[in-house]
């Protein structure tokens, strides 16, 4: 935390040609794999400008960017979290840049025979979410209502975890049966985990916002950065990444 | 005196910041709304487990440290304080490729004896006790280094068997450094985090003890988060200090 201070007070002194900002990106952790390839990709693009993010919990970055207040741009997964910090202490550019789909994830043997999201209402599945509050875990919850199987499934349960990237580690060591994540944690994941997909009648779309934090003292780049996310290069990243078009 | 008061300030503030945020009003709703009862039932039950298992084996382990001439001693003191300076969730990593479902050991524990540690109040233990196992190895290693044998090779000399000598002599002369010790290792316990998350999971009433439910209670109810967090602060600080001044009394 204090080197994301010390890396947000340090830019915007030196001037002329050479001079050089960082630009402090709170993102939620599922755009963990997309945005550290998006961020080489944007100072190749505004020479000067380089990009550090923090990666989280959309719940978590929105309490940090309202009592730390050191993000100049934030990326959520959730509407919810954006809404908070768009009450406090503001945010200007809010669009939806991304997104994602929820999917069931196994270890690749399949331990517990998952097939579809019914089976994770089976008996002695050990399942593992998010927790609740956590957007991917709210999502999941909310899948598995319309699947008409949240109770079976939440007596199988047996971890909830602080964000999708716990879920996902959780399964690809071999300790839990089966998670429920986003389509672009499984790219990301790659062979470590086996897919089962939900269908669209029971998915969730999430729609990720982003825009900039009111108070930042780089609004300017931290525009740039948005325009770079939603133009054709930032959307191709998050394509290969897993991630849909916004609209 | 002022880099003391400097100290003590940096040390006070965020227990105090905690107490004047706290949301007083609704005491009663956030303690019931974030299971504040269960997860300190569960955090006293596994600090507790841990440290009696902590003590069972530690004590075996400090001897062995103190009194033993074998090669690579040194080497084991070292082993024994590793977790104290890993970053837990690194231990949390190390217990689950070692003894998780599908782990070195843990996967035989599952196919030939059906038990599983991972995500169950035994993982918890397990955890928790490997965390903070060091702190009375320590202890009561440094207890025993710094007896006066002689004592004891007088209770051998009277005829005293080595057991006997051990239980009535050696064991009632480092009491106050191994009561110390247990009293470290029942406060790191009750605080543990890292390991038991990342190696036995976070599910109410099975595995989320008290900082776990703080660490939960953060998304959905910050001001919870705080009253669990007040609850941690007070049985600590009440039985640090009620058995401090019984530690302090015996030196």
């Amino acid at each position: 935390m204090l080197g994301l201070v010390a890396a947000a007070c340090s830019g915007t002194s030196s001037a002329g040609s050479a001079a050089t900002s960082t630009l402090t990106v709170f993102a939620a952790s599922s755009l963990t794999a997309a945005f550290n390839q998006i961020g080489p990709g944007f100072t190749a693009a505004n020479p000067g400008i380089t990009v550090t993010f923090n990666f989280g919990s959309s719940t978590d970055l929105a309490a940090q960017i309202q009592s730390e207040g050191t993000a100049d741009v934030f990326a959520s997964a959730s509407g919810i979290a954006m809404d908070s910090v768009e009450g406090d202490p503001g945010v200007t550019d809010r669009s939806v840049f991304a997104t994602n789909r929820l999917v069931v994830i196994t270890p690749p043997d399949d331990p517990a025979g998952i097939a579809s999201i019914a089976d994770l209402a089976k008996s002695g599945v050990q399942l593992v979410l998010a927790a609740k509050g956590v957007p991917v875990g709210d999502y999941a919850r909310q899948a598995l209502t319309s699947a008409g199987i949240l109770q079976a499934a939440m007596q199988n349960v047996v971890s909830n975890e602080d964000d999708d990237a716990s879920v996902v580690a959780k399964v690809t060591s071999g300790e839990a049966d089966a998670g429920i994540v986003y389509t672009s944690d499984v790219v990301a994941a790659g062979n470590a985990v086996r897919s089962v997909t939900i269908p669209p009648a029971v998915n969730v779309v999430a729609s990720y916002p982003i825009a900039v934090v009111v108070g930042s003292t780089q609004s300017q780049a931290g525009t740039s950065f948005l325009d770079y996310v939603v133009g054709s290069k930032g959307q191709a990243t998050l394509k290969d990444f897993g991630f849909g078009p916004a609209g | 005196m002022a880099l003391a008061s400097l100290g003590a300030a940096f040390v006070l503030l965020p227990v105090v910041a905690l107490f004047v945020r706290a949301p007083w009003s609704r005491l009663g709703g956030a303690l019931s709304g974030v299971g504040a009862s269960t997860a300190l039932r569960l955090s006293l039950e596994v600090s507790l487990a841990a440290t009696a298992i902590s003590v069972a084996v530690g004590v075996p382990l400090a001897w062995t440290l103190a009194r033993g001439e074998f090669p690579g001693r040194n080497l084991l003191r070292a082993a024994v304080i590793l977790p104290i300076v890993l970053p837990p969730v690194v231990g949390g990593v190390g217990l689950l490729v070692a003894l998780g479902r599908s782990g070195m050991v843990g996967r035989w524990l599952h196919d030939a004896l059906g038990i599983q540690l991972t995500f169950t109040t035994a993982g918890a233990v397990v955890a928790t006790t490997f965390v903070s196992m060091p702190l009375v190895v320590l202890a009561t290693e440094a207890g025993l280094r710094g007896l006066d044998r002689r004592y004891e090779q007088a209770a051998a000399a009277m005829g005293g068997s080595p057991w006997y000598v051990f239980r009535r002599v050696t064991l009632p002369m480092v009491a106050p450094q191994l009561a110390a010790g247990a009293v470290l290792t029942w406060a790191r316990a009750l605080g543990e985090f890292g390991a038991t998350i990342t190696f036995a999971g976070n599910l109410a009433g099975r595995t989320q003890t008290m900082p776990l439910a703080v660490f939960e209670a953060r998304q959905i109810d910050p001001g919870g988060a705080i009253v669990l967090s007040l609850i941690l602060v007070v049985v600590s600080v009440s039985v640090l200090v009620a058995l401090g001044g019984r530690l302090t009394g015996l030196r």
